[in-house]
């Protein structure tokens, strides 16, 4: 579930949190029944408040070493006057954000990108994926294929990601709840098994890479629940294309106040209800950066038709803290993780501090 | 035998003898070199502090931007440019940003930028008000178009709190914001304020331009080449400038002004040297059989040069030392009351601290001790070179001049700085004007014995029917190399004040002639802090009652060169064919189809825009193609100004708001009464921030401003004319004293002691008048190099000679007066009883 | 205690020396004069013989233009100025007519100049300094300053001067010019005896009969050259 990590960007506190601004913008509700097309719903929906493209996954490399990597842009439509006929009116405002994780650094490696669009230095287009800020750029390309390019000092990633399953539509035919409230919602698919192949370069090296990543695609003018303090989230491509979504939302005490998520297995779809999802912590990492303590290992529970099932989730790594404070964004873990039979992604918010929302 | 320690002893205990007995003249002495040092030293350290500040100030507000683009009018250039400087190849980030001059509450100078705090953050970080982030969510406001952020100064100065609103004039219209944040950041007495850019492009009618972009460079892009590409991009009316453009810019603001200062501040030193030399001389001189004897006794040449050597240079490490002191302490006194520019007016916003410069008060110390030193050299070997056996029979001239200098020097010199003259200013600094000043100073002072006999030759042949003239004349006459000795420091302080005195009267004059010329309406408008009238506004102050006519005037600034500072454009009805404005030279009318400007002096001289001159200047996007119809006087603008008729201006820029305006009165109606009814006509935000007045005031006001300017100048000038007269007091305190034998011997041959006294007071007048005679000679001459050469080349302008009459015979007066006068308090003691035995004794 | 002359040597001597002033008058020529160690010569004169000059070229302040002076075995001739300062400072001692004693320094500072301007330091030298102004009665007086002097304490001051750093010649030029015929005696007494206690040669250009009367040789210069008679 990545709306999460978007909504507490500073770019979302900053249009969604300011009680002295007189509220401009009236944004569309998300509500159920609606039809997604594509490709059409891979581009942007510039009238709701936010919006991601979220891409994350193992890479191999030459060595055969694996890495985990992710590659984010968000899109935000601040509350702002819209009678200001200023190009620089910050009608939209785009975010990126790239991080690698590599066990034989034992941290994350990260860069972003944020910048208001305008003069055709940062735009998110609508109608098909391709959004861009200054040389960072995701799009899809004619054969079907997405293709992004990013980078900063530490690494540049060129890489081309290929469907190979139809969209996972989250909820009810993308409609997916985050909260007891209905308003409380996002539209919701996710691409899994998608093959990677493309070019890394690090530490001026430069080696292609293959790998199977997860794509996210969520967007929606809801906030969550004020009694919300974070969240926990995971994405797993299972062996022999099985796609397993899974998230909860946490209060204050560290109880679940919402949770959700979907196992696609040989064809059959089955999404869960609140009470289906059980996170539960077996390993706990403390960070000697912020002190934040993280549940990096974590027991699944998942009730299906045919029983509860149970997957043991492991991080590559420890260390897989994201701290994007410098950039205006939070400190959360982002890492990449196994389970037995599968591989994908575990995000762990809220645990440094309380979100703000 | 140790030779060093030999003379140790001996020297050691001559030198505190000689000084316990003569406190006063070592510690004129040691007084001269310390107003030399501490005046330039003070100059410098002000000067440093300020550029500093500048240049601190400078490096804040463009963050730190390796290259930055600036427009080069306020009207701005086209935001297209911003993309395009983004596709750059080495440009890692582009920060474009909206500027205005803008009055924030009651804060006055304020800078307002509008910023795109997502991108300032990767180029300026230095203005945001704090890292954007944080756990704290201070982003909050990020994009909040009534959000204003202040820095420490702007905050102090407006009078507002942090989360209170705040009134913004700025580009001729107002409105209100709430200061959400403290530019931290900002140096301290920086007034800036800091909005979201399409807040500012909106509220401030700015949409479509940009004022700057600031750039960072990819690692390892070369700047030069960088700046040819994007030169390549840019419209005409935007300039790339970088730290050392910038730098240049604001050093040769005020270089011109610096240097001036800096070169008084030397000269002073310069005659602090003179004094030095001058006392020395006497001491040796007075000396001579104290030395002739040590030389019987057994002390070689060199030890007795060695000792008047040290001498001189205690007087140097005492001056210097105290100078150092006392120019700090007048540097910072200067800095609070005056500001980093004295009373320049070069630097607006912000008190510079004062920053001790090591390296220059080792510098300014050396100086002082090489003064001191030199003055002592000619001294010290007259010592050495003396005949011991000669000097103790007291034989020979006791006051002879060591090393006469024959009236050939005197003429070399004087040539030498003649031609100095003709040569061109280095970098806008008038190098060889000032050498010229110097070469006219050692010539003059050299000359002085040829002269002084020169001048007395009249008087020594004449009857002057009483004793005593006649042996004043003689004496003089007879000795001249002792006058000359006296005149040194006297004609060297002399001659540089009247210099500075009859430039500043001259500039005076001139600006009052310009202002009479430039002031020819009734009542006169202004608008500062970004104030300005729309259409509206105009129509409704035309229409005051007691209005007969009223002209508005718009003046802004243009950028011709990034190394030079802005010149003012100033936009107003000139009509065509000849302007009321004060030309200087001829006319040449436009050829048809080609716009015409006038160029105020200096900008003729800096740019090249003289008459007839065709030159394309960046208004509008791709720049007009202007005519220089002619050239005017100009003492407002010093980095040069150009006139433009309105007409053309509005058709060029699409410009409507005015800043100035020019009303006639109507016959009958009191103009204050008319200036009350334009205030009320007034829009009410810019009303506070409106002058209004009459051209007895503005006159008053730019001649208050112009003294203040000089006030330093005047500050120095009474120093040197202070150190001057000490020096006089000094020398013939000295000689006096020096001559009681002569006085024993004149009174036991029956001279009435008051005759004595009259014998010497006329001596004191006739050197002094010699002395005013040559000061004023060379002062006048000095004068026009400063006039003729130093003005132009420096500040680029020119100004008609004006001779100040009533101070030349003041310093006349004063001069011959306390030439008498010295010479008579030191007869007195002179005379005293134990003098008369003096005659028995040789010293 | 005499320190100089132990042999018989002379301590002065002067061979064939020759001086012409400018204008090419010939002062003297072929001036022969020896001195021994203790021995005391007047030279008398009349004014403008060259007397002073025949003391600046024994002193080595004038150079002749023929002939040579040895002074305590040194030819002055081969000597150059430093070396003849040196001379001075180490082995003459002078007195003058006109005292010169520096006005800024005490009678104890003006005493110990010599050995001052020698290296001696300080605390060494003002104790000599004393012990000479001692010798000539004006004991205890050493750190008042000249301008309480009386014109024959002052030649007394000098006279310790000359003597302070024990040289072997003492050369004095009217010594008693100055001063009144009493104070004149008495200063010449002091004189007499502290030159003969120093067991020094002395030269004493005068025109006092009672001065050349006192000296052990009395010769008169004139321009055929000095003549000599043998005190009694």
């Amino acid at each position: 579930m990545a709306l999460s990590r978007r909504g507490f960007s500073l770019l979302a506190l900053a249009v969604t949190a300011n009680p002295a601004m007189a509220a401009h913008v009236d944004y569309p509700r998300v509500r159920p029944g609606a039809q997604l097309r594509f490709p059409a719903d891979h581009g942007a929906h510039p009238e709701h408040r936010t919006e991601w493209w979220y891409l994350t996954g193992w890479l191999r490399t030459a060595g055969g070493e694996p890495n985990g990597f992710q590659v984010t842009f968000f899109r935000t439509r601040p509350d702002v006057d819209p009678a200001n006929p200023s190009a620089f009116a910050p009608r939209q405002v785009l975010f990126a954000h790239a991080a690698l994780s590599d066990p034989k650094v034992g941290r994350l490696a990260h860069a972003q990108r944020v910048a208001r669009a305008g003069f055709g230095l940062a735009e998110a287009r609508v109608g098909d994926a391709d959004i861009r800020i200054d040389d960072w750029r995701f799009w899809r390309m004619a054969d079907g294929r997405f293709r992004t390019r990013v980078g900063g000092t530490e690494f540049q990633m060129d890489l081309t990601v290929a469907p190979t399953q139809p969209p996972v539509l989250q909820g009810e035919h993308g409609f997916s709840r985050k909260g007891p409230a209905l308003e409380q919602a996002s539209y919701y698919y996710s691409l899994p098994h998608m093959q990677v192949s493309g070019m890394l370069r690090r530490g001026g090296r430069l080696e292609s890479v293959t790998g199977e990543a997860w794509m996210d695609r969520e967007w929606s003018s809801s906030i969550l629940g004020a009694d919300a303090v974070g969240w926990d989230w995971t994405g797993l491509n299972l062996e022999g294309g099985g796609a397993l979504t899974a998230f909860q939302v946490r209060d204050a005490s560290g109880q679940s106040l919402w949770a959700g998520g979907s196992l696609r297995e040989a064809g059959n779809m089955m999404a869960f209800a609140p009470a289906d999802v059980w996170f539960e912590p077996i390993q706990r990492w403390r960070s000697p950066r912020t002190g934040a303590t993280y549940p990096v290992e974590q027991r699944l529970s998942v009730k299906t038709p045919g029983g509860v099932r149970i997957w043991r989730i492991r991080p590559l790594f420890n260390d897989q803290e994201l701290d994007s404070r410098a950039g205006g964004g939070p400190v959360y873990w982002e890492g990449a993780a196994t389970v037995e039979g599968g591989r994908g992604y575990l995000e762990l918010t809220g645990y440094a501090a309380p979100l703000r929302m | 035998m140790r030779p060093e320690a030999a003379g140790g002893l001996a020297a050691r205990w001559m030198l505190l003898g000689e000084w316990r007995a003569h406190p006063a003249r070592v510690a004129t002495a040691v007084m001269a070199i310390a107003v030399g040092v501490a005046l330039a030293f003070a100059v410098h350290l002000i000067n440093a502090s300020a550029l500093n500040e500048f240049s601190k100030a400078l490096r804040t507000v463009n963050g730190d931007a390796d290259l930055q683009v600036r427009s080069a009018s306020p009207q701005g250039f086209a935001e297209s440019a911003y993309p395009a400087a983004a596709g750059v190849e080495g440009i890692a980030a582009v920060s474009p940003g909206v500027e205005f001059a803008a009055s924030v509450g009651a804060a006055t100078g304020v800078t307002l930028i509008g910023l795109d705090p997502l991108r300032a953050a990767l180029v300026t970080p230095a203005l945001l008000s704090a890292p954007t982030g944080g756990q704290a969510a201070p982003g909050a406001e990020v994009f909040d178009p009534d959000a204003v952020r202040l820095s420490p100064a702007a905050l102090a100065d407006a009078g507002v709190q942090i989360g209170g609103d705040v009134v913004i004039t700025a580009a001729g219209i107002t409105r209100v914001f709430r200061v959400v944040g403290v530019l931290s950041a900002a140096p301290e007495g920086r007034k800036l304020a800091v909005i979201d850019i399409a807040a500012a492009q909106w509220r401030f009618g700015q949409l479509g331009r940009l004022q700057r972009l600031d750039l960072k460079l990819a690692p390892g892009a070369d700047a030069d080449r960088v700046s040819e590409a994007l030169r390549r991009v840019l419209p005409v009316d935007a300039a790339i400038s970088n730290r050392q453009t910038a730098g240049r810019r604001s050093d040769s603001l005020s270089r011109a002004y610096r240097v001036n200062l800096q070169m008084l501040g030397l000269v002073a030193l310069l005659t602090g040297g003179f004094l030095v030399f001058s006392a020395q001389s006497l001491s040796v001189a007075r000396r001579r059989p104290q030395f002739a004897l040590l030389r019987v006794l057994g002390t070689p040449r060199r030890a007795l040069m060695a000792q008047v050597l040290a001498e001189g240079a205690i007087v140097g490490v005492f001056g210097a030392g105290a100078g150092l002191a006392v120019g700090f302490g007048i540097a910072a006194t200067a800095l609070r009351l005056l500001g980093g520019d004295l009373g320049g007016g070069y630097f607006q916003g912000g008190r510079p601290q004062l920053v001790f410069a090591p390296v220059a008060a080792a510098v300014f110390f050396g100086l002082g001790l090489a003064a001191a030193i030199l003055g002592a050299l000619l001294p010290a070997r007259a010592a050495a070179r003396a005949e011991p056996a000669v000097a103790l029979k007291g034989a020979g001239e006791v006051w002879g001049a060591p090393g006469r200098i024959s009236a050939w020097t005197a003429t070399a010199l004087l040539c030498a700085g003649a031609l100095a003259t003709t040569a061109p200013a280095i970098g806008g600094v008038s190098v060889f004007g000032y050498l010229a000043i110097a070469l006219l100073l050692a010539g003059g002072v050299t000359a002085m014995p040829w002269l002084a006999r020169l001048m007395l030759t009249p008087l020594s042949r004449r009857d002057l029917g009483s004793a005593w003239a006649m042996l004043a004349a003689q004496r003089l006459w007879g000795a001249p190399g002792q006058g000359a000795l006296a005149l040194c420091g006297i004609v060297a302080s002399t001659s540089l004040m009247i210099a500075m005195a009859v430039m500043v009267t001259s500039f005076r004059s001139s600006v009052t002639e310009w202002l009479g010329q430039i002031l020819p309406a009734d009542l006169y408008v202004r608008m500062d802090g970004g104030g300005g009238l729309d259409p509206q506004a105009q129509t409704r102050l035309a229409t005051v009652p007691g209005v007969a006519h009223i002209a508005f005037r718009r003046t802004t600034s243009l950028s011709l060169s990034p190394n030079l500072p802005p010149i003012a454009l100033i936009a107003e009805p000139l009509g065509k064919g000849r302007p009321t404005l004060p030309l200087i030279g001829r006319y040449a009318p436009p050829p048809a189809g080609v716009i015409s400007v006038w160029a105020s002096e200096p900008a003729a001289r800096i740019y090249g825009l003289n008459t007839g001159v065709r030159r394309r200047l960046p208004l509008g996007p791709r720049g007009t193609l202007v005519n220089v119809a002619g050239v005017w006087r100009d003492y407002a603008h010093q980095q040069g100004a150009i006139s433009i008729d309105i007409g053309d201006y509005e058709r060029l820029t699409g410009e409507h708001l005015r800043t100035e305006a020019a009303v006639t009165v109507t016959p009958g109606v009191a103009p204050a009464e008319v200036a009350r009814r334009l205030r009320a006509a007034l829009p009410p935000a810019s009303a506070q921030q409106t002058l209004i007045a009459e051209p007895r005031e503005i006159r008053a006001r730019a001649l208050s401003v112009f003294d203040r300017s000089f006030l330093v100048t005047y500050g120095l000038e009474a120093i040197a004319i202070l150190v001057g007269l000490t020096g006089v007091g000094a020398t013939f305190a000295a000689q006096t004293l020096a001559r009681a034998k002569e006085f024993g011997m004149l009174r036991h041959v029956g001279v009435r002691r008051g005759q004595v006294v009259a014998m010497l007071a006329a001596e004191g007048a006739l050197l002094g008048a010699v002395g005013a005679v040559a000061g004023i000679a060379l002062g006048l001459a000095m004068s026009q190099v400063l006039i003729h050469v130093v003005n132009p080349q420096s500040f680029n302008w020119t100004m008609r000679t004006q001779i100040p009459w009533v101070l030349l015979m003041g310093v006349t007066e004063s001069l011959v007066t306390t030439s008498a006068g010295a010479a008579v308090a030191a007869g007195w003691r002179a005379l005293s009883a134990d003098a008369i035995r003096a005659v028995r004794e040789d010293w | 205690m005499p320190t100089h002359g132990s042999d018989n040597s002379p301590i002065l001597r002067l061979e064939r020396l020759t001086k012409s002033v400018s204008g090419g008058r010939t002062l003297f020529a072929n001036l022969d004069l020896s001195v021994r160690a203790g021995e005391l010569v007047a030279v008398t004169g009349e004014s403008g013989v060259g007397k002073s000059t025949l003391l600046n070229l024994i002193a080595g302040l004038d150079r002749s233009d023929s002939g040579e002076t040895w002074v305590d075995g040194l030819a002055l001739s081969v000597l150059d100025d430093d070396a003849r300062t040196n001379l001075r400072r180490d082995r003459i001692g002078f007195v003058f007519q006109a005292f010169h004693i520096l006005p800024h320094l005490t009678l104890a500072r003006n005493v110990a100049l010599p050995l001052a301007l020698q290296g001696v330091p300080a605390k060494a030298a003002l104790a000599r300094a004393n012990e000479m102004l001692e010798a000539v009665d004006l004991g205890g007086r050493g750190d008042e300053p000249p301008s309480n002097l009386s014109g024959g304490e002052l030649q007394r001051v000098a006279i310790a001067r000359a003597l302070a750093h024990r040289p072997a010649l003492i050369l004095a030029d009217e010594p008693t010019g100055n001063l009144d015929p009493e104070t004149a005696a008495r200063v010449l007494d002091i004189f007499l005896c502290q030159v003969r206690q120093a067991g020094a040669a002395a030269v004493v250009v005068t025109h006092s009969e009672s001065v050349a009367a006192a000296a052990d040789r009395r010769l008169t210069l004139t321009a055929e050259g000095l003549h000599g008679r043998h005190a009694p």
